[in-house]
């Protein structure tokens, strides 16, 4: 029989946080990665002189770049603030708190971290505020 | 099926067998949560049949299936075979330093082993930890957190002579480097042991080696 949603989101909410931290940190990795492949081949248009970079750039000054930019933070800071989870755990810092610190530390300070850049990126870089 | 005030899923596996279908088959010895027999997956999570009260899962339907990664013998009871050759592996035997010895050693109340592997002892071996690892459901070959736990144990036994076989065992690629700090083993774990913790301290003693290991 198929859980219910509010079974699902109880199970992985607090007895399994560290299973969801660590897909977290999977999937923020491989989508990183992606990203990596793109700015890597964004700056190799400097080979081909000032002209091609350019054009290159030109592509991500649109809005729909600009949101996308505004969720690249978001991946960064998630994977960022939840690789210092496991290192301070891998450290046997976390003082068996585990799910404290993903709630803590991995969400709550990255997500003050997230809007702290994202509302400025969304004002000045999408709605071209200022 | 009616339900009692304090009835377990157990109990009532138990009156499902003696009032519906005498044919289910499960397993279970002392119903008090000591001896680890009765470890199914209860509404998708390993737990003891005999210590998981039905009104506490707040579930209108209660879902108990046999525990994943194990080969299923009929309904509720799996083989626990994977689980006990991660065991053997990691040794789990005490060898003594000194067998010749004309008296028992004595670990005392007061020691430090004692103090420091308080929290570490109560393994039952219901291999619900073994159930619950995503790393086991992909890789055989993974040791398992209740065989690290154990290996720690022994590690840590000031009169235990086999630390550095015990050691390679540790330190290879399906030893503790497999483990992903999931701590799904941690949660599931009937007698609350932390797991994942002897795990992540085994990584650190054998990448400093001259380093005393402390729980």
């Amino acid at each position: 029989m198929t859980p219910s949603l509010r079974e699902v989101v109880a199970k992985y909410r607090w007895t399994f946080s560290g299973m969801v931290a660590w897909a977290l940190q999977r999937v923020t990795g491989v989508l990183l990665l992606f990203y990596l492949f793109l700015h890597v081949h964004t700056i190799s248009k400097l080979s081909q002189g000032p002209a091609a970079f350019n054009e290159a750039i030109a592509t991500f000054s649109s809005p729909f770049f600009k949101c996308l930019e505004i969720g690249l933070l978001g991946v960064v800071v998630l994977h960022a603030s939840n690789g210092i989870r496991i290192t301070l755990l891998d450290l046997g810092l976390g003082g068996g708190r585990q799910r404290q610190l993903f709630w803590t530390l991995t969400v709550g300070l990255g997500l003050a971290v997230f809007l702290a850049g994202a509302i400025p990126m969304f004002l000045f870089a999408v709605l071209g505020a200022g | 099926m009616a339900l009692d005030e304090r009835m377990t899923v157990l109990d009532a596996l138990i009156r499902v067998q003696r009032e519906a279908d005498g044919s289910i088959g499960f397993r279970c010895s002392c119903r008090v949560g000591m001896c680890g027999t009765c470890a199914a997956h209860v509404n998708r999570i390993p737990r003891l049949l005999c210590s998981t009260l039905v009104k506490t899962l707040d579930s209108d339907v209660v879902t108990v299936e046999p525990l994943p990664h194990y080969p299923v013998i009929k309904d509720l009871a799996v083989s626990l075979a994977p689980f006990f050759a991660q065991w053997r592996r990691a040794r789990p035997a005490f060898r003594p330093t000194r067998a010749d010895a004309p008296t028992l050693a004595v670990i005392g109340k007061d020691s430090t082993f004692r103090q420091l592997t308080a929290t570490k002892r109560d393994c039952i071996t219901c291999g619900a930890c073994y159930a619950a690892c995503s790393i086991t459901g992909m890789n055989a070959r993974y040791l398992g957190p209740a065989a690290i736990n154990k290996a720690l144990l022994r590690i840590l036994d000031p009169r235990d002579a086999a630390g550095a076989d015990r050691r390679k065992v540790l330190d290879h690629s399906d030893g503790v480097w497999r483990c992903h700090t999931q701590f799904n083993c941690t949660a599931v774990c009937p007698r609350h042991i932390d797991l994942t913790d002897s795990i992540v301290r085994l990584k650190r003693a054998l990448v400093r080696p001259g380093k005393a290991l402390t729980v």
